[in-house]
């Protein structure tokens, strides 16, 4: 599939928007590390809901005929893209609540109720957003539960590794949030290895026979029958070779898991490592963007037997 | 909820029937109009050609009507610039007629040999041909000598019909299909209809083919021959039916001139002759009254084998038993010639027991009562359900003659010609074989100023005294046509002229014109030298060109028109009137005769004008006679009423239908001044069923026969007897051998191919060009095919078939490209004897090993054809061209010979052999590169990035 | 009813012919007009509802080359539909129809990643996504003649090869066609159970020779005799 950049950016932004929302409200509901001023808390949701609005705002870089876009609430019942949409839309007047709360002392049942239902919310859009690609039967690289998993993993890792940053600097006790990321990141890469793995097996793929439906013999393309490229050859046509997905796979684990996770034993050490939490932030939202990149560059949508793939 | 669906607004449109020009095939359109535009082109259901269907081209005939290539208006070549390099000064129509007037009464009035009129696939052959035999040259030809030549003649010169339009196979009867070297073909949509009418009644279809594509691709059995190897096949699969004996005696005796007796008295004049009576009949041995007998008779009991003394007492045989002789020796079979063609033994045997098999156990009797001839009744007709379908595979080399006469000894042996189920004639065909029509060689009248020729310039030579040479032999024609190089050249040698005429050889042109075809490029053998030789200056004549005037008629901006020095700018075909005349190549189907017209369904933008409207007012403006009233007028206002008004003979004019003063006569009648709308009227074609009884048989058919010499098809009732060994042929090689009372040629190379060449039964030689390549340094063959949605260069232009292909790739058999290390899209060399180009690969399966092959005229000049200079046609698109010699290779002591057949001139293009090795890295692209054509003066057309054709007024996504 | 197409994969030339009238009747059409880019230049292409492919199989010498025309198959599993979050995707319910609203369409390129058969292509013009209408706007339009309503690419192709009808009605052509020659449908182990079915290429006819002819081998021409026959 074609990298968009627009898509990538949605993604990994929006993703890591949720998480970082989600545990603020984990970090104030059970005060981790001390407990941020509701201050601080406003400030780290409102960098949350600008990392989701700019996400949203970009993926509709990606539309052909945004005066439209509006519409992409219509089809909740069957499309996971409208579903997404609905429960980005519904997040935010919730989380918005939630912050206007925190800011104007508003009692503790409601702060925890709207912070809760936002936290949800945002887990579930993640978690839709990943949808949108596991759903595709068509991607056998994307239809699978481990997608939006791995969604969810890595916005909420990008997430914990802001909220870190946001510890570090408003100068709570980090060890809890130094856990918490490390259980995530963690747990992050494991799905994300485990993913990689599970895309190397060949699996029970349609393939040019199947496509076809001539199944008695080989079968090659001989002519497509358009010399340049069509909407097909550009939105499904690419291809990474295999050894370049290869170092890219080392720079996700590196840049994603391995950074981050060094520089949190660093601000471990030192307990206040304000350029460590903020390498491993930027480390962790570089990795999913990559991750992202190669998410797509990796998919092999089954029209490419038509165009003479053996196998997708 | 359901959006609304947006149906057509019928109140803005307008519907009109017409003829489809895209390609010869000529199938009828239905346009449907909307505010001058063209909404939809879609197939005529009532059309005998297409029966509703239609090819991509045709469909995408509106994108033709908008191309952005067309000619506005008339052009010279602005004075001071050199030729080539297309600068031009647009003139008005009046400037541009009283030019081209001048310049060819001067000619007509001098020496009228020096016009040369050249045509390409041109659809009025019957008008183009009158003109030139009015103006009095005999430099007239269309493009039949450079395409399909081999297969009209061997035709004509074998069954009285031929395979390129003149026959078709009968696809409701047919059980058993070989095709021979087809790609497309002229009749394009039948042959699709077709196979699948066979295959769906479960009928086999065999191909023989080097590649596997289009029609091949649906074969039961496809059979990858080596080219230039399909006589040998032919006259094997012969062997195989003579060694088992399965030959349909009847028709044998009955049609053809099997049991004919031939004169053996070799050295001595009149070896090979029929032996003939006082009568000058053929004769035949009658077993029955054990005498001499007139073979045409009826009533005879013929000897199909022996031989026997004559009266006079030569030795005489039946061809029958020169046939057996020849074919059934072991060079023929199947084991033998199997390496030759690159073919399993098996096959070749099994393919011909099986056509045997369905010839005579699967026949088909229709119950139609219908009369011989000879004046027999008979209850039924028999068909033996095997068709055969050969083209350019066959014809386009130049033993292609001889291959197609094999096939037609096939088709003979099993009886297998007009009947149901088997290859059947076209009206007007079948005619006398050879038709009785032979080209203007009288020097005196060709010579003559302001005469026109008292025959076409084109015919059908049956023996030496038919050449048009001069008293020392030397050719009268441009081409050379009918000359001892080639003799019975019926298409003339279209491919030649341009060399001939430059060489001053044998003689110079004044001016040279040149209509639909696009021989700077496509159509032209070693494209880049004859580029060359149109720009070359004459020495003596300083200032002037070898060919000194060059009047190019096109409808587009094409590689040739920027030769030109002066350009005429055609009409499309939706904006002219035009007809398609039986007097032509027809579109008859074996149950119809049928002529077809066009008139002008849009309104014209641009200041063209048809060609043919120019042509009857140059030839009023000249004064031909049959365009002129005694008092010296002019005798026709326009096209239109020259069409509804000529009389080539009486009652017998271009158009059948509805002939009469009140339009109530069919193929012969006074003319009719309302024909047109009758035309019009009847969805602007007209076909004559032919009754059951004058269906098949036709070459002995009593009433198909009565009705066909009453219009005109042929001269007079009298059975087409084929011809299995062909008598003209043998004149030819007696007076190679210097054995013939008549001319014979003093030029030792003539009289050496007049004896190799010129056999009277078919033969199987190398081609001409592999006799002398080196066949180690050049070890593949190089071939091109036809894509079936694009016709030759002129589709190029057209905004939708152009993405279908824009560039075209040389294949080549996947093994052998894995052998030499070329993988899909390298970039390689490929050289022939005659140059190299470099182009881009592609690997496949179904081509067979020794063969390489390209897309025919996809490559481009940059700047032609209204695209842009970056077009990927000019910059990685390529022509084979350029590889292929118009010349055989020099041979020491040897005039330079044409690369063509050496029996009819027909062009050689698939003999070519050539090498192919990889191109250095970095060297991408295809090369040779022209400098680009300029854009032309009143060239204001908008060239979008985006193009969003809409023929709606309103409503538009 | 649940129209759609037969594709003869038997008798398909590869003409590309249904590809063009399909460009010429829809580019005009009610989803019409279709974008073509670089119409003159470098690299020609555009958007087009019906391709034709062409493939190999086996190896050579018992190579067969297939033709393969490819459209929106009308599934009726049809994800593309389902994944739309405008609305704009839609399949008619009363003849199984997949059609996209263009005045709702945004854009956004989803339907064409869930359609495994390449049938739905983005017109940059318009911004909106295009596919095969089955000729929506011909099969009912009732000022046609009866023997027109029928797709653009069915009426025009030579060979025959394509086919049009309710495979619903298990009396219609279509259905019969599909039972006699063993129809398939293109990559059945997604379930989108397409509508559009193929048909296989046939088997080769098998003839008889006769291997012992009755007149016998025959060697030399002395072998040959006369036989009495009349004219
Ligand atoms: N679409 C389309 N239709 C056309 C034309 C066009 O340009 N486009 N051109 C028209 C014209 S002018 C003509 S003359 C006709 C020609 O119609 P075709 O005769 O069909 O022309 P080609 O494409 O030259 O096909 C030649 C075929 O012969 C095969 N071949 C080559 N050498 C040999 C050989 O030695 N033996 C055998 N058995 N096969 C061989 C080639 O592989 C190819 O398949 O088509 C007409 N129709
Ligand atoms: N390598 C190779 N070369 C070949 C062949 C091959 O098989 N291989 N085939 C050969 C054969 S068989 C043929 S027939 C030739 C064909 O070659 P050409 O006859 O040259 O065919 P086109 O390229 O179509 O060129 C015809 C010209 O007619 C013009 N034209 C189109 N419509 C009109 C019109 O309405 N009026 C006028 N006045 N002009 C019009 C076009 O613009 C074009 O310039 O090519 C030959 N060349
Ligand atoms: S075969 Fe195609 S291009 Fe030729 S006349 Fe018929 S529809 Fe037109
Ligand atoms: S028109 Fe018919 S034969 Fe031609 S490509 Fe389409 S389906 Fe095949
Ligand atoms: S072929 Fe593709 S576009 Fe058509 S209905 Fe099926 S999934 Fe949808
Ligand atoms: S591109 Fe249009 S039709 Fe396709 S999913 Fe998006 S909104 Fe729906
Ligand atoms: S049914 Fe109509 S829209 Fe669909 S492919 Fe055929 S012509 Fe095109
Ligand atoms: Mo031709």
């Amino acid at each position: 599939m074609h990298p968009a950049f627009s898509v990538i950016f949605f993604t990994v932004a929006s993703g890591a928007g949720f998480g970082l929302f989600s545990l603020l409200f984990i970090a104030d509901t059970f005060k981790l590390g001390g407990g941020f001023t509701p201050a601080q808390l406003v400030i780290g949701g409102i960098v949350a809901l600008g990392l989701i609005g700019f996400g949203l705002l970009s993926s509709t870089f990606h539309l052909a005929n945004p005066k439209n876009a509006w519409r992409a609430f219509s089809r909740f019942r069957t499309s996971w893209l409208s579903r997404e949409g609905v429960f980005a839309v519904v997040f935010m007047p919730l989380a918005l609540v939630y912050l206007a709360c925190i800011g104007f002392d508003a009692p503790l049942w409601l702060r925890e109720t709207f912070g809760l239902l936002s936290a949800v919310l945002a887990w579930i859009t993640v978690f839709s957003t990943g949808m949108i690609y596991a759903c595709l039967k068509t991607i056998r690289q994307w239809n699978t539960p481990l997608v939006p998993a791995n969604y969810l993993a890595l916005g909420y890792a990008s997430g914990s590794l802001l909220l870190l940053l946001g510890a570090v600097m408003a100068g709570l006790d980090t060890l809890p949030y130094i856990a918490m990321a490390a259980l995530i990141v963690s747990i992050a890469a494991v799905l994300k290895a485990i993913y990689y793995f599970w895309i190397r097996s060949p699996g029970l793929t349609p393939t040019i026979n199947t496509a076809t439906g001539l199944t008695r013999a080989k079968v090659k393309l001989l002519d497509t029958g358009h010399t340049h490229g069509t909407f097909l050859t550009q939105e499904f046509g690419f291809q990474i070779a295999r050894k370049k997905a290869g170092l890219l796979k080392i720079v996700v684990f590196g840049l994603g898991f391995v950074l981050p996770g060094l520089m949190l034993v660093w601000v471990f050490n030192e307990r206040d490592g304000q350029a460590a939490a903020i390498i491993a932030a930027f480390a962790g939202i570089a990795g999913a963007a990559v991750e992202r990149w190669l998410f797509f560059a990796e998919a092999r949508h089954v029209v490419n037997l038509y165009h003479g793939a053996q196998r997708c | 909820m359901n959006a609304k669906i947006k149906l057509e607004n019928h109140d803005a449109q307008e519907i009109k029937y017409t003829t489809c020009y895209m390609c010869a095939c000529r199938c009828g359109i239905k346009v449907t109009l909307e505010d001058n535009k063209v909404r939809f082109i879609q197939g005529n259901r009532n059309h005998p050609t297409n029966q509703g269907v239609l090819c991509a081209k045709g469909s995408a005939g509106i994108m033709k009507q908008y191309s952005t290539a067309k000619l506005t208006q008339p052009l010279m070549r602005k004075p001071g610039t050199e030729r080539g390099e297309g600068v031009y000064e647009a003139i008005s129509w009046d400037q541009a007629l009283d030019i081209l007037t001048d310049r060819l009464e001067e000619i007509r009035s001098t020496d009228p040999s020096k016009l040369g009129f050249f045509t390409g696939r041109d659809q009025m052959q019957a008008l183009t041909g009158l003109w030139a035999q009015q103006f009095g040259t005999p430099n007239w030809s269309a493009h039949g000598g450079f395409c399909s030549v081999n297969m009209a003649a061997a035709g004509l010169y074998s069954i009285g019909f031929s395979f390129w339009e003149f026959g078709a196979p009968d696809w409701d009867y047919a059980k058993y299909f070989l095709m021979w070297g087809v790609a497309e073909d002229h009749s394009s949509n039948p042959i699709k209809i077709g196979l699948e009418k066979l295959k769906r009644r479960g009928g086999k279809f065999v191909t023989v083919n080097p590649v596997r594509t289009g029609y091949s691709a649906i074969a039961d059995e496809w059979l990858p021959i080596k080219p230039g190897m399909d006589g040998l096949l032919a006259m094997s699969m012969v062997h195989v039916l003579l060694k088992h004996e399965k030959f349909d005696y009847e028709f044998l005796v009955r049609y053809t001139n099997a049991s004919w007796l031939v004169v053996q008295t070799p050295g001595q004049k009149g070896d090979g002759l029929f032996l003939r009576d006082e009568n000058d009949h053929p004769l035949v041995w009658d077993i029955d009254k054990e005498a001499f007998r007139n073979g045409i008779d009826g009533d005879i009991a013929p000897a199909l084998f022996g031989e026997f003394v004559a009266p006079d007492g030569r030795r005489v045989k039946t061809v029958m038993s020169l046939m057996v002789e020849r074919y059934l020796d072991e060079r023929y079979a199947p084991e033998n010639v199997a390496l030759e063609c690159g073919l399993p033994a098996e096959s070749i045997e099994r393919i011909a027991l099986e056509m045997a098999h369905v010839a005579f156990q699967e026949t088909v009797e229709l119950p139609i009562e219908w009369t011989d001839v000879w004046g027999r009744k008979h209850d039924k007709v028999v068909g033996r359900p095997v068709a055969m379908y050969a083209m350019r595979g066959i014809s386009a080399h130049s033993n292609g003659f001889h291959s197609c006469r094999a096939i037609h000894m096939i088709q003979m042996l099993l009886g297998a010609l007009d009947a149901p189920g088997n290859f059947r004639a076209r009206a007007p065909y079948p005619k006398p074989i050879p038709p009785h029509q032979l080209p203007e060689n009288n020097i005196d009248i060709i010579n003559a100023p302001n005469t026109p020729l008292s025959r076409p310039p084109l015919g059908f030579p049956t023996r030496p005294e038919d050449l048009v040479i001069d008293e020392f032999g030397n050719p009268l024609r441009i081409d050379k046509a009918y000359s001892w190089e080639v003799p019975i050249a019926s298409h003339g040698l279209m491919h030649m002229v341009i060399t001939n005429a430059t060489n001053h050889d044998p003689y110079a042109l004044d001016t040279l014109i040149l209509f639909m075809a696009n021989m700077a490029w496509n159509s032209t053998m070693n494209t880049a030298n004859i580029q060359d030789m149109l720009r070359a200056k004459d020495p003596e004549e300083p200032g002037q060109y070898k060919i000194p005037f060059l009047v190019v008629i096109d409808a587009f901006h094409s590689e040739m028109t920027n030769f030109a020095d002066l350009i005429l700018p055609d009409t499309t075909y939706l904006e002219r009137h035009d007809c398609i005349s039986l007097l032509d190549r027809p579109i008859s189907e074996p149950d119809a005769a049928a002529d077809a017209i066009r008139y002008p369904l849009v309104k014209l933008d641009r200041d063209v004008r048809p060609w043919q409207e120019v042509m009857v007012e140059l030839a009023s403006r000249l004064k031909f006679p049959a365009f002129t009233k005694p008092d010296g007028t002019r005798k026709f206002k326009d096209y239109p009423d020259f069409i509804v008004n000529f009389e080539r003979s009486p009652g017998v004019g271009f158009l059948a239908g509805w002939r009469g003063k009140d339009g109530t006569k069919s193929l012969k009648g006074e003319p009719n001044p309302n024909q047109w709308d009758k035309y019009i009227e009847n969805q602007s074609f007209f076909a004559h069923h032919w009754p059951d009884n004058q269906k098949y048989m036709r070459y002995a058919n009593k009433d198909y026969l009565e009705v066909a010499a009453d219009v005109g098809f042929v001269g007079k009732v009298e059975p087409i007897i084929m011809q299995f060994y062909s008598e003209p042929l043998q004149k030819f090689r007696l007076a190679g051998q210097g054995l013939y009372d008549g001319p014979q040629p003093n030029n030792q190379v003539d009289r050496e191919r007049l004896v190799k060449y010129f056999d009277p039964l078919p033969m199987w030689y190398e081609p001409l060009e592999q006799q002398r390549v080196d066949k180690e340094e050049y070890p593949f063959f190089a071939l091109t095919q036809r894509p079936m949605f694009m016709y030759h260069s002129w589709d190029s232009q057209n905004v939708w078939l152009r993405q279908i292909m824009a560039q075209n790739y040389m294949y080549m058999n996947s093994r052998r490209a894995a052998e030499m290390g070329i993988q899909d899209f390298d970039w390689i060399w490929v050289e022939s004897h005659n140059g190299k180009i470099r182009c881009q690969v592609k690997t496949m399966e179904g081509t067979q090993e020794d063969t390489i092959w390209t897309w025919n005229a996809i490559g481009k000049q940059k700047g032609a054809w209204g695209l842009k200079e970056n077009a990927s046609e000019a910059t990685r698109g390529f022509l084979l061209n350029h590889l292929i010699s118009e010349l055989l290779p020099e041979k020491a002591g040897e005039r330079r010979v044409t690369n063509s057949d050496p029996v009819t001139g027909q062009a050689a293009w698939f003999d070519l052999r050539v090498k192919i090795w990889k191109a250095a890295p970095g060297e991408t692209g295809s090369w040779p590169q022209f400098d680009a054509l300029k854009k032309l003066p009143g060239d204001n057309y908008d060239r979008p990035d985006v193009l969003r054709y809409d023929a709606r007024s309103h409503e538009k996504n | 009813m649940r129209l759609g197409l037969v594709i003869d994969l038997d008798v398909c030339v590869g003409c590309h012919a249904c590809a063009i009238a399909c460009k010429e009747w829809n580019a005009s059409g009610t989803i019409g007009p279709l974008s073509d880019y670089q119409p003159y230049g470098a690299e020609p292409s555009g958007v087009w509802f019906n391709r034709i492919r062409h493939y190999e199989m086996d190896e050579y010498p018992n190579n067969k080359t297939v033709n393969f025309p490819m459209s929106c198959m009308h599934c009726e599993d049809a994800d593309c539909v389902t994944v739309c979050p405008t609305g704009a995707s839609y399949k008619r319910p009363e003849d199984g129809i997949v059609l996209i609203d263009q005045d709702k369409c945004m854009g956004c390129n989803y339907c064409s990643w869930a359609c495994p058969y390449g049938a739905r292509e983005l017109d940059r013009s318009s911004g909106t996504m295009k596919k095969c209408t089955l000729c929506v706007d011909r099969i009912y339009d009732q000022a046609l003649p009866v023997e027109e309503r029928q797709p653009s690419c069915v009426l025009t192709c030579p060979a025959h090869a394509r086919m049009f009808g309710d495979f619903d009605d298990p009396d219609s052509a279509v259905s019969r066609t599909v039972r006699e020659r063993g129809g398939f449908p293109l990559m059945p182990e997604l379930n989108y159970n397409p509508t559009n079915t193929y048909l296989p290429p046939r088997r080769k006819p098998v003839i008889p020779v006769d291997t012992q002819p009755r007149g016998g081998l025959k060697e030399s021409i002395k072998q040959f005799a006369n036989k009495l026959v009349r004219r």
